[in-house]
């Protein structure tokens, strides 16, 4: 297997290099075709916004990576990037790193579920552009497998990583079902618009938007579906909410504690959820004192971000135990590919053989007695070969080590002088006898 | 029969705790496969325990009601089927560990001492007196579990407000859910003991010449459930909710076992069997 690939990404990078040689589809595409005239037969091409990977197998037998790491340049110049940030994989260690990818083990924030997403359109992409062989889709088939596996049998990416999504995670820990619930985002900035993002997934009765400028709660509004609630009102229609998320930049307390003991009185003790996720902070923390008032500010949040990290890092011996066993499952099947041209050989040759015994006594004995003894020798072939191929194929599927197979192959052909030319000089042989 | 009553007496405490720590450590670890298994254990060992109960009623001729250890094993039973009907309908699973490990104990305690009555008091054989037990520990039962949620919500309403993220923060279910659980485990508490209590006053008469209403037993119980149906109108109707109703229901699960103790253990009753 001479799979080849090369990777820059948060461990090899710094997020302006990693920026830099990002590549968009359109580039991708045009990229792929470079490639593919250039060095590859086929091949696939992942780009993020944390990693670019490029992997494929090369036209000539010995490729080195610097050359993909050239033509990525050469396509996509950037100054001030180094050979030293790539890592540059083969055969084992490339398979390993494309399953590492996948199952998120190799992301930023462990777990991170989107790679997968964006892997298999990598993989989609690069067969779109008939850059795929029967190896590359199986490759790709494994890859998505073990990805599936880390999120199904492993918990590698439960639990929020992000203020906004932890901050979620708290409210669900407070009301059952969200789509009875009220939601109000103050501010329409970009954490907001995130906070304002998660509640409407996960389907509020009502969102509204409240921010300084008008115009951005409209615009963020009218993405969401969601009401806009006037920034000067803000006091006197925070009752009507059951969940508040705020997000501003304001310098200043946006909401101070009186105003929500008046919140409070009108909603005659219903249960409020204040998520202060600004800083400097937007809501009095003075507010948490309030029964049934419950507060968070970033602070709070980010112990669960960090337990759920925590939790996830703890997670990946699991993968690591998914990723040998598809490991071992793909070199199985890989390594078989090279016994069956030698499988094939020596069935050929012996079924060869046979008729040609066969016609040797065709004349000689009753049609009904040749009919037996053809049926008989075609028993006898079966029987004979039966071992010897059961044998191969399991050596070639347990032996994770490319050599083994090879080696089994080719003494059997030696054993049987299999090659072109002695396969021709046995028949010869075998007819003057 | 004999013999598998004896080998049952001894293997439930076994089974029910067997449940327990794969409750404890679904609860602990969450691992994927003891999710769904838990529920075939907790099943299993209800089957047993059924079979155990029915056996000991045809082979003795009475219902398991006669002493205090065979209310126990059947209050076992009854949390442990209350909890195990609660969790099939709302598939709430986490927080079976604090419900179970009642029956563990009630069911030790039960197979420790019981013993194999078969001559009894002629008024303990009556089948109206059984339902009345019954339809009474199951009333408790689901007090008991009431509490345990109110305590679990309790729990987690401190946790947040604290922003203590702990094991009771991961994995308790909502507060609005433990609420609720809360407030169906009062209601089937309520309607049982309510049953228990119609049938007592019906079946008394004819039971006992020298009953009295004003029997401590009987008051005691009464407000008990007076204390339960106040909570349940002021929720309904008032619409008390959160911490509020949840206190109220912990106060009246205070004083049901206050009063238990006080009607049991001090007072004299003619509502006394053994």
């Amino acid at each position: 297997m001479n799979l080849i690939g090369i990777s820059i990404n948060h461990r090899t990078a710094p997020i302006e290099l990693r920026e830099a040689v990002h590549l968009s589809t359109d580039e991708i595409t045009e990229l792929t075709i470079i490639l593919k005239e250039e060095i590859f037969t086929d091949g696939f091409i992942l780009s993020t916004c944390n990693r670019t990977e490029i992997f494929g197998y090369p036209k000539k037998n010995f490729l080195n990576a610097s050359e993909i790491i050239d033509q990525l340049l050469k396509f996509k110049p950037v100054k001030n990037i180094a050979n030293s940030n790539f890592n540059k994989y083969f055969n084992c260690s490339a398979v390993k790193h494309l399953f590492m990818v996948a199952s998120g083990i190799d992301s930023l924030i462990i777990g991170d579920s989107q790679i997968l997403g964006q892997t298999k359109e990598a993989f989609q992409l690069s067969e779109d552009l008939s850059f795929t062989g029967t190896i590359l889709k199986r490759l790709a088939d494994t890859t998505i497998k073990v990805g599936r596996r880390a999120i199904k049998e492993t918990n590698v990416s439960e639990g929020a990583v992000s203020v906004s999504y932890a901050a979620v995670q708290v409210v669900e820990k407070i009301f059952a079902d969200l789509s009875t619930k009220s939601a109000l985002v103050i501010g329409a900035g970009e954490t907001g618009e995130l906070a304002a993002t998660h509640l409407f997934d996960k389907g509020v009765s009502r969102l509204a938007i409240s921010n300084r400028t008008l115009s951005k709660a409209n615009a963020l509004a009218s993405k969401l579906k969601a009401d806009v609630v006037s920034f000067e009102r803000l006091a006197e229609n925070l009752h009507q909410f059951d969940i508040i998320f705020s997000a501003t930049s304001a310098d200043g307390f946006v909401i101070q504690q009186d105003v929500v003991k008046n919140a409070m009185r009108k909603r005659r003790g219903s249960p409020i959820v204040l998520m202060d996720i600004a800083v400097p902070r937007d809501i009095d923390p003075a507010s948490r004192e309030l029964e049934n008032v419950f507060y968070n500010d970033i602070d709070s949040l980010n112990i669960i971000v960090s337990q759920n990290l925590k939790k996830r890092e703890e997670e990946i011996p699991l993968v690591q135990n998914i990723i040998m066993d598809e490991m071992i499952n793909f070199f199985s099947w890989f390594n078989t590919l090279d016994v069956v041209p030698a499988i094939k050989i020596v069935r050929e040759f012996f079924e060869e053989m046979g008729s040609d015994e066969l016609s040797k006594i065709k004349n000689k004995i009753s049609e009904d007695d040749y009919l037996k003894v053809e049926d008989m020798t075609r028993r006898l072939i079966g029987r004979l070969l039966h071992n010897p191929i059961v044998k191969l194929r399991e050596l070639a599927e347990t032996g994770t080590n490319l050599q083994d197979a090879a080696s089994h192959s080719l003494m059997i052909k030696t054993l049987f002088n299999l090659n072109g030319a002695d396969k021709t000089k046995l028949n010869e042989n075998s007819n003057e006898d | 029969m004999l013999e598998t009553i004896h080998f049952l007496n001894t293997a439930l405490p076994l089974f029910y705790l067997a449940t327990f720590i794969v409750y404890f450590l679904d609860f602990k670890k969450q691992k994927k496969t003891l999710h769904n298994s838990k529920r075939i254990f907790l099943f299993l060992s209800l089957l047993f325990h059924l079979f155990y109960l029915l056996s000991r009623t045809f082979e003795f001729s009475h219902v398991p009601i006669t002493n205090k250890f065979e209310i126990f094993t059947i209050l076992a039973f009854s949390i442990a089927c209350s909890y195990f009907l609660l969790e099939l309908f709302s598939d709430i699973r986490g927080t079976g560990v604090f419900i179970l490990g009642f029956s563990v104990l009630f069911q030790i305690a039960s197979s420790l001492f019981i013993e194999d009555l078969i001559e009894v008091r002629e008024v303990l054989r009556s089948p109206l007196l059984g339902i009345h037990v019954f339809s009474a520990l199951l009333g408790f039962a689901g007090l008991t579990m009431a509490a345990v949620y109110g305590v679990l919500f309790q729990l987690l309403y401190k946790r947040i407000k604290l922003n203590t993220f702990g094991i009771f923060f991961e994995k308790l279910p909502s507060l609005e859910t433990l609420e609720k659980l809360n407030f169906y485990s009062v209601i089937i508490g309520f309607i049982l003991l309510g049953i228990a209590i119609g049938i007592g006053v019906i079946w008394l008469p004819v039971a006992f010449p020298d009953y009295s209403y004003l029997d401590p037993k009987l008051v005691s119980t009464l407000l008990v459930w007076i204390v339960f149906g106040i909570g349940i109108f002021m929720k309904i109707v008032i619409g008390w909710y959160g911490k509020k109703v949840i206190n109220f229901f912990l106060v009246g699960y205070t004083i049901a076992l206050l009063s238990m103790f006080l009607s049991n253990v001090l007072a004299k009753s003619f509502h006394s069997f053994y």
